[in-house]
């Protein structure tokens, strides 16, 4: 028994494992957003602060994208869901020789690798713009229309799945008995599938809008020469850290939670309130009564106060974190500049100390960093292809190794994001003082 | 005249406005969205990169140098084949293949867990956490992975403190970051056809086995699993082709020396200006993936409906 009880064990350790993969990330990550440090990261911690906030909303760049990406989920919701409808009851009436077939086709986009999809939307639409001598400005070249007709092609695979779903739980009988009782056509699809239908077009709208806006793989190539929020974001990934990328993910994430709580509560109340209605039918009239008045309550009482106490948290988060930053800031600062003092003494004691060859002991560390700053800053030029680039790379790190010192400088100015990310970065700085000096 | 009488049933049963508008949107879907800019790529492909005002000229034909440089590289190089492109194919692949086997040892336990074990309340709430962390941006998710595994990241800042490595270990330059971000950013993908698969299990199955005395391995490989076949093909499927195409992970947590198949694609498209040839490669990349999809439809016997869910 002792062995089942470990086993047992075992499984919540790899359950709390799980969740710890899934959520440390995000939690770090929120974490650098307040941290006042120019780089992301959590230590060394150096004040509390939301100017990261004040940077992101003020980013104009982001802010033009989330538009552009507005705009395409819109598109995309009002041409993918319809779309998928109609693919949906197409799957329903086409003959049975063909469905397998029709399905494979329309199911594939899910299949296919988004970048492949953006490309042959790219190349379609210019190559029509080029049979019908389109110019440069016309729809065959925009960037929001070509993004919006090239996710559209999966997504409304997407909303069909969803449609699909909700019609194989459809009565057809239901269908026979409207026409059997003298409805049209068309007035049985628009007053009784569509009514039916009509969660699974809420649910689609929403996977639409929520699939367009996360895009990258398609909209990087058909995007062109505009962007969008996740463009943009991915080439200040690329090029430039600073945490006010973290502080979109945080409000991301805040809003995300904030959505499933609502989702939730909601839930709960709609199983409790479907509960109280079968025991109140069972209980007679006056319970029904009392639970309709219930119901039309306008402000739930939970709602309001989830939503006072998100506001009350986010308002104490923006007051600490903008209250006492400035000080904050300059004891830090203050106390950098004593450790790099500090820093320079101890490699002087120690140069001195070492005296004959100092090149060996300095260069291990830096073995890494400057070999990983050069190739980023080569990474999406053209040297990628040359056949002699592996090798170089390897003559690279070697030579770094050697002459890590004087190769530190240039590296740095190549890179493109400061040299953030080399270890060394601090000990390069020391260096550079200590030559100005 | 089958087709005439098909129409005119489809007419008839759906009054004209509905008929119109499902062949028209349904048509311009499979016809202009789909199946009309793949034929375009895969012309494209096989034409040479000339300028704008040569296209549809008298130079403007038919030509396989595009698959040819794949496979043999250009004719300056020493090498016989296209080492690098080649690598970086294969490698791709490989890893993919990793990334899904990973996806899905960590998976399986949990969407077991879940749909078997975990009752009530405390499922839903885990459900609903696991889905919370993916309506994060792909392009954020990998960002935090940067964050940690940089080399001024939480890892190494942990490693260092606790005296196990005296300098950062590169992470990032390793793919270790990748291979972590990638896992990572498909998780969901294959819990959840794990997750509905499982669920529809009936627990009587499962105490049959253990009453007949089966340990808890064997109740797993001769009864879950074969059980939850079509959500592990659907599972799987889906992780590879989304982790063989991304393009966003490799790009921000790839090393410096390490490319991935769809970069080169997407190189080719923007600093390379060589659209044919990425148009080549891309192709090169679609067949892959129906392969793939062929191949897991065949070992496992499932259906491509029960694959796309």
């Amino acid at each position: 028994m002792i062995t089942d009880r470990l086993g047992k064990y075992a499984v919540l350790l790899f359950v709390v494992m799980f969740f710890a993969y899934l959520f440390g990330p995000l939690i770090i990550m929120s974490i650098t957003a307040f941290n006042s440090a120019d780089f992301p990261r959590v230590s060394p911690w150096d004040c509390f602060s939301v100017e990261w906030f004040d940077v992101l909303v003020n980013d104009d760049k982001l802010m033009d994208g989330l538009r552009n990406s507005l705009i395409i989920g819109i598109g995309v919701v009002a041409l993918s869901v319809p779309i998928g409808l109609a693919g949906a009851l197409m799957l329903m009436q086409i003959s049975p020789r063909v469905r397998p077939w029709y399905y494979t086709i329309v199911v594939s986009p899910i299949l296919i690798p988004g970048v492949v999809l953006g490309i042959s939307t790219l190349i379609f639409w210019d190559r029509l713009g080029a049979m019908f001598n389109a110019n440069y400005e016309s729809i065959f070249y925009d960037g929001i229309f070509l993004t919006i007709v090239g996710q559209t092609t999966f997504i409304s695979a997407y909303s069909m799945l969803v449609f699909i779903s909700r019609l194989q739980r459809f009565d057809p009988a239901l269908e026979e008995a409207a026409l059997d009782l003298g409805a049209s056509h068309v007035q049985t699809f628009r007053k009784i599938l569509l009514p039916f239908l009509k969660p699974a077009i809420g649910s689609a709208a929403v996977l639409a809008f929520l699939a367009s806006f996360e895009n990258y793989n398609t909209t990087v190539f058909t995007i062109t020469s505009e962007s969008t929020l996740t463009t943009v974001l991915a080439s200040k990934v690329r090029y430039g850290i600073n945490p006010s990328i973290s502080a979109l993910a945080v409000t991301i994430v805040v809003l995300t939670l904030f959505a499933a709580a609502i989702m939730e509560i909601k839930k709960r109340r709609t199983d409790a309130f479907e509960k109280a209605i079968s025991k109140a039918v069972i209980e007679g009239t006056d319970a029904l009564s009392k639970l309709g008045r219930k119901s039309n309550r306008l402000i739930d009482p939970a709602f309001a106060m989830i939503i006072v106490i998100f506001l009350a948290g986010l308002g104490t988060a923006y007051y600490s974190g903008t209250v006492g930053v400035d000080e904050c800031k300059t004891s830090v600062k203050e106390a950098k500049k004593l450790e790099t003092q500090r820093r320079v003494d101890e490699r002087r004691k120690k140069q001195m100390f070492e005296g004959a060859q100092p090149g060996t002991q300095q260069a291990a560390p830096n073995t890494t960093a400057p070999s990983t700053g050069k190739a980023k800053g080569t990474e999406g030029y053209q040297g990628i292809f040359a056949p002699t680039n592996l090798e170089s790379q390897v003559k690279g790190d070697s030579g770094a190794a050697n002459d890590a010192a004087t190769d530190d400088a240039p590296a740095k100015g190549t890179e493109g994001y400061q040299g953030i990310f080399a270890p060394t970065n601090l000990e390069s700085q020391v260096k550079g003082e200590e030559s100005s000096n | 005249m089958a087709l005439y009488n098909y129409l005119k049933n489809f007419f008839t049963r759906n009054g004209v406005f509905l008929s119109v508008f499902l062949l028209g949107v349904v048509g311009f879907w499979i016809f202009f969205l789909i199946i009309l800019p793949q034929i375009f790529m895969f012309d494209f492909s096989f034409r040479f990169n000339l300028p704008p005002a040569e296209q549809g000229g008298p130079n403007d034909v038919y030509t396989i140098s595009h698959y040819k440089f794949l496979l043999f590289g250009s004719a300056l190089s020493e090498d016989s084949y296209n080492v690098i492109d080649l690598t970086v194919f294969l490698r791709t692949i490989v890893t993919a293949v990793f990334v899904t086997l990973f996806d899905f040892i960590i998976c399986y336990p949990i969407a077991y867990y879940l749909a078997q074990v975990a009752k009530g309340g405390w499922a839903r709430l885990m459900v609903l956490s696991l889905i919370v962390p993916f309506w994060v941006n792909e392009i954020l998710r990998a960002f935090a992975f940067r964050i940690i595994f940089g080399s001024n990241g939480v890892i190494n800042d942990a490693l260092m403190a606790m005296g196990i490595v005296d300098d950062p270990y590169p992470f990032i330059r390793e793919n270790i970051a990748l291979y972590a971000g990638l896992g990572y950013a498909f998780v969901l993908l294959m819990i959840f056809p794990l997750y509905n698969a499982v669920e529809s299990l009936d627990k009587n199955q499962i105490e049959a086995a253990r009453d007949l005395g089966s340990p808890w391995w064997r109740i797993h490989w001769r009864v879950v699993m074969p059980f939850a076949k079509p959500g592990i093909s659907s599972g799987c499927t889906m992780v590879f082709m989304l982790s063989a195409g991304a393009l966003a992970a490799p790009q921000i947590l790839g090393g410096p020396s390490s490319l991935w198949f769809t970069q080169i694609i997407y190189q080719w498209f923007n600093t390379g200006g060589n659209w044919p040839r990425g148009s080549a490669y891309a192709i090169v990349l679609l067949i892959t993936s129906i392969v793939f999809v062929l191949l897991v439809m065949k070992i496992f016997k499932v259906k491509l409906g029960e694959i796309a869910r």
